[in-house]
Order: C-alpha cells, then sequence, then structure tokens
C-alpha cells in the first residue's frame, strides 16, 4: 500500500475571468481511505477533480493525484491509467451497447478484472446488448459504476455517484464502495447526500466558495464537535465567553445556543463559572456541521 | 480500441452516405447516355464528368462535412467528454485517430463511387478509361482534403451537437459563393475537385498532367487546419 497521498494540492486555483471557481486550494486525500468532498452547488467541487484529471488547467498552484503531477499532460495520463473516474452526469456513448462499452474501457486497463465486471452485470441486471442510449438513467449510472469498478483502479474518483439512483441502487453501490476501500482503492467522492457520506466517509473534506473551509477525520468530527445549549439567569458578554473552540454563539434570550469544533470541556465549564442554570451537551452530526460551516463562510 | 470507438462512431453516417452516393452516381451513368444526343458532341464522358462526378463532388463534400462533425467538443455537448478525458489516452492520440479515421472515409468516399461507376460503364458496355478515373479521384480526394481540414477545425471549435455543422455548412456555402466567379474562382476547391480547369468542353476528357502540386497544396492547407484544429483541442477546457 502507497503511503503518500492519493491527492495532494499545493495552492490550486482556477479563475474565470473575475470569478475564482477554486481558490488556493491544499488538499490532501489519504490512501486506504474514503474520502467525502462536500460543497454547496458552485463550491468548485467538480472544477477540483476536473482539474485533477487534466480537463482543465489551473490558473495558478499544482497538485499531485498517486505521486504525477496534474498539470504535466503526460504524466497525467501516466496517472489516468490507476484511476477511474465517474463524472456528474454520466453520459457514456450512446451509439454504443453495454457490452461494446466493456470491451472498449477494457482495452485501456492491463489490469481489468473480467470477473468483477461479469458479476455487476448481473448484480446491476445490465442487458448485453441494449445500446446505451436506450438505458435508463439509473441502468446508465450503474454501468459507469461498474466500468470504473472493474478496472481495479489505485483510486476513484466520484462526482455525485448517486445521482439517478434509487435507494435499492444507492445502498449497493455504498456498499460496493466500502468493499473497495477495503481492497486498497482509494475513494474520493463528491456528494449532496450528506448522510450517505457520514455513513461511509473515513474524512471530509467540505469546500466553499472554492475554500477548503473543513478537513478532518469523521472519528475526530464525532469526538470534537459538540452543540452546547445554556441558559444563563443573567446574561454574559459574548466577548467575555469566547474561548477557543467556540465557532459560534446563537442567543436567543437566556438561551445560547454554542457551536463548537472542541474543547467542550472548557466551554462547559465557563458556562458554569457564568453560573448557567441549564448545560446540555449534544454530539452533532455532518449535516449540522456542514450546514454551520457554509453559514459561516 | 479508440479506431473501434471512431469506427462505431461513424459507421452508420459512413455507410449510409457510402451507399447513397453510389447508387445515384450509378444510376446516373447507367441512365446517363439516355440524355446524350447520339454523334452530337456529347459523350459518355460528358455525362461522368457533368453528372456522375458533379454529384459525387457535392455529394462528397456533404458526407465528409457530415461524418466530421463529432469529436470531443460534440462529446462535450452531449455530456460524454468527461468518460473519454478520463481514459489514459492524450488528447492529441484521441484527435490523431479520429482523423485518419476520417481521412480513410473519406478517401472511401472517393474511390468506391468512382470504382462502382466504372463497374457499370464496364457490365453495360460503355466507354471508359481507368486513366481518366484516376485523373477525377485524385483532384477530389488531394483538393477535397481541403473540406475535410475546414469541417475538422470548425468542429474544434465549436461547441453544439448541431451548431457545428451548421457553422460548417455554411462556411462551405460561403466559399461556393465567394469563390464562385473569376478572378477568384482559380482558388476555388470547388472548381478544382470538379477539374474544371482540366475538362476539355469537346472531348469531355480531362486533359493534361494530374496537377499534383496543386494538390500538394491543397493537402499543405489540409495539414495547417489539422494542426490548429488539433492546437485548439489541445488548449480547450472541458
Amino acid at each position: 500500500m502507497i503511503d503518500a497521498p492519493v491527492i495532494q494540492t499545493r495552492a490550486l486555483t482556477k479563475s474565470y475571468g473575475r470569478v475564482e471557481a477554486v481558490r488556493s486550494l491544499d488538499l490532501v486525500v489519504a490512501p486506504g481511505c474514503i474520502t467525502g468532498f462536500l460543497g454547496r452547488n458552485g463550491a468548485g467541487k467538480s472544477t477540483t477533480i476536473k482539474m485533477l484529471l487534466g480537463m482543465i488547467r489551473p490558473t495558478s498552484g499544482d497538485g499531485a493525484v498517486l505521486g504525477r503531477r496534474i498539470t504535466d499532460p503526460r504524466e497525467n495520463v501516466e496517472l489516468r491509467r490507476h484511476v477511474a473516474y465517474v463524472s456528474e452526469d454520466k453520459r457514456l456513448y450512446a451509439y454504443m451497447t453495454v457490452e461494446q462499452m466493456l470491451r472498449f474501457t477494457a482495452s485501456f486497463y492491463p489490469d481489468w478484472r473480467h470477473d468483477i465486471a461479469e458479476n455487476l452485470l448481473r448484480e446491476y441486471e445490465l442487458p448485453r446488448e441494449r445500446k446505451v442510449r436506450a438505458l435508463s438513467k439509473g441502468m446508465r449510472t450503474k454501468l459507469a459504476l461498474l466500468l470504473a469498478f472493474a478496472r481495479r483502479p489505485d483510486l476513484l474518483i466520484l462526482d455525485e455517484p448517486g445521482d439517478g439512483l434509487d435507494p435499492f441502487g444507492i445502498e449497493q453501490l455504498l456498499q460496493s464502495l466500502v468493499a473497495i476501500c477495503a481492497e486498497g482503492t482509494a475513494v474520493f467522492f463528491s456528494s449532496h447526500q450528506i448522510a450517505e457520506v457520514e455513513r461511509i466517509s473515513d474524512r471530509v473534506a467540505i469546500l466553499e466558495r472554492g475554500r477548503l473551509i473543513l478537513d478532518l477525520s469523521l472519528d475526530d468530527m464525532r469526538e470534537s464537535y459538540r452543540q452546547i445549549d445554556v441558559v444563563f439567569p443573567g446574561l454574559p458578554a459574548e466577548r467575555d465567553f469566547q474561548i477557543a473552540g467556540i465557532r459560534r454563539i446563537r442567543a436567543a434570550g437566556h438561551q445560547w445556543s454554542v457551536f463548537a469544533s472542541g474543547n467542550a470541556d472548557a466551554i462547559v465549564d465557563r458556562a458554569r463559572d457564568f453560573h448557567a442554570s441549564s448545560i446540555q451537551v449534544t454530539p452533532v452530526g455532518l449535516r449540522e456541521i456542514f450546514l454551520e460551516m457554509a453559514r459561516e463562510n | 480500441m479508440l479506431w473501434y470507438k471512431a469506427w462505431l462512431e461513424t459507421r452508420t453516417r459512413f455507410l449510409i452516405s457510402l451507399v447513397g452516393i453510389i447508387v445515384l452516381c450509378s444510376l446516373l451513368i447507367y441512365h446517363g447516355d439516355r440524355d446524350a444526343l447520339p454523334n452530337t458532341g456529347p459523350s459518355y464522358y460528358y455525362f461522368v464528368l457533368r453528372s456522375g462526378h458533379s454529384a459525387l463532388c457535392t455529394m462528397w463534400i456533404l458526407a465528409v462535412t457530415l461524418l466530421t462533425m463529432g469529436g470531443l467538443l460534440r462529446e462535450k455537448a452531449i455530456g460524454a467528454a468527461s468518460f473519454t478525458l478520463a481514459l489514459p489516452a492524450g488528447r492529441t492520440r484521441l484527435m490523431s485517430v479520429r482523423i485518419c479515421m476520417g481521412f480513410l472515409q473519406a478517401f472511401a468516399l472517393a474511390v468506391l463511387p468512382w470504382a462502382a461507376m466504372f463497374a457499370v460503364a464496364v457490365s453495360t458496355g460503355k466507354a471508359r478509361s481507368i486513366g481518366q478515373a484516376g485523373f477525377h479521384i485524385a483532384l477530389l480526394a488531394g483538393g477535397g482534403m481541403l473540406f475535410f481540414g475546414i469541417a475538422l477545425l470548425v468542429s474544434s471549435l465549436v461547441e453544439g451537437e448541431y451548431t457545428a455543422p451548421v457553422v460548417s455548412f455554411g462556411v462551405t456555402l460561403a466559399m461556393s459563393f465567394l469563390l464562385g466567379d473569376p478572378p477568384l474562382r482559380a482558388y476555388s476547391p470547388f472548381a478544382f475537385i470538379n477539374g474544371v480547369e482540366y475538362w476539355d468542353r469537346h472531348s469531355g476528357l480531362l486533359v493534361g498532367a494530374v496537377p499534383w502540386a496543386h494538390i500538394a497544396a491543397s493537402i499543405g492547407v489540409t495539414c495547417v487546419l489539422i494542426a490548429i484544429s488539433v492546437k485548439a483541442i489541445q488548449r480547450r477546457e472541458f
């Protein structure tokens, strides 16, 4: 297994005129784990992924995928031998049949796993002789995923992989991602489905307006992030209450809702110092963190 | 397998064009001499040149323009470019295969209809000449590559599934108007592939030597257009 990051970017920036789609992004994706890539529409997730794969040239900065520079066209072709990518729209060649798509794609990858392709064909119930143009959106998504999984890549990059799948299909997908990761493939996927990201990811990176605003492991998140609801008989000044770990205080009368990224015990102690009559500490989920961070930025 | 993809992508258009052109040109040759006035001048070759070859030239330009539509910009328009660009194949390689397939198909569309016309002439006992057929093919395939280059350039610059063919046909049409009359007609690729300069109106035959220098110039310009197209695709962001 490779210990170096599978993705590493340094000050990666993409501008369209005066609009900065991605701003000085320093992203590190560890090998052997599933990393969720979150962000609102237009946050720069797809642009980042396309820069990693050489479809878009960065305005400045650089990066490496599996140790190969993304801005060097030759190295980028080489890195794509080891990376599988499923794009957001999952469009394939409408004029090919499922069988032809398999044959065509397999020819680029010497390590193509025919057994995996056959198993997934059966599991996904994809008709071999049907033209891609005649497949439903869900079937097209499954075919795109099959073509990615059967390459047995070192890195799997997925852009909204669950889009177009029914709940059963999404369940199949999540299980497949966990299984492929267990076999040593790093998974980097963007999604709007926070619950799914939270369920299978080891780490999460959140992008907001092109800037990386959070990059941490889900374990750390569960350990550190807390919502602390405090009731004060006499309100303290907000500035007196500010200590490390507090991201945001929302006051409603005598009740404060404190969103903390760590240091919960110290915050509780500080609340007691101000004679809080009620203190309730609750863990927060990825959804709350995402919304909070997006609001903050 | 990029060849396989290029073939699958274009085979329907190519086969329809090929069959259509062959049938039409063969019918023109088969029935052409009905319209000729015996012993009064217009010979069989008049009909080959005016009917068969002229029809072939027009249909060839249309077919080659249609066949050349495609590639990464069209795939971008229909959403499949991300899949292609994620494959471990450089853009130059993708373009090269597409260009070579286009050349082969364009060449086939020039040679096979002529072969069919020749076969019709042989089977029906009409006059024929391999030298004349070769001359016509050289003019069409050599000079006509310019249209291939123009279509390739348009398809590498203009996005949209239908916009590119419309623009390409527009450019071709504009060229036919602009270069239709003297003195600019000397530079007209339409006049060149039709063999206007080499056609003897009395015999109905192409006369003189095959204009290799002119053909080489046409292929040279085509190469420049191809190079610009490749550069444009290399620089394009998807």
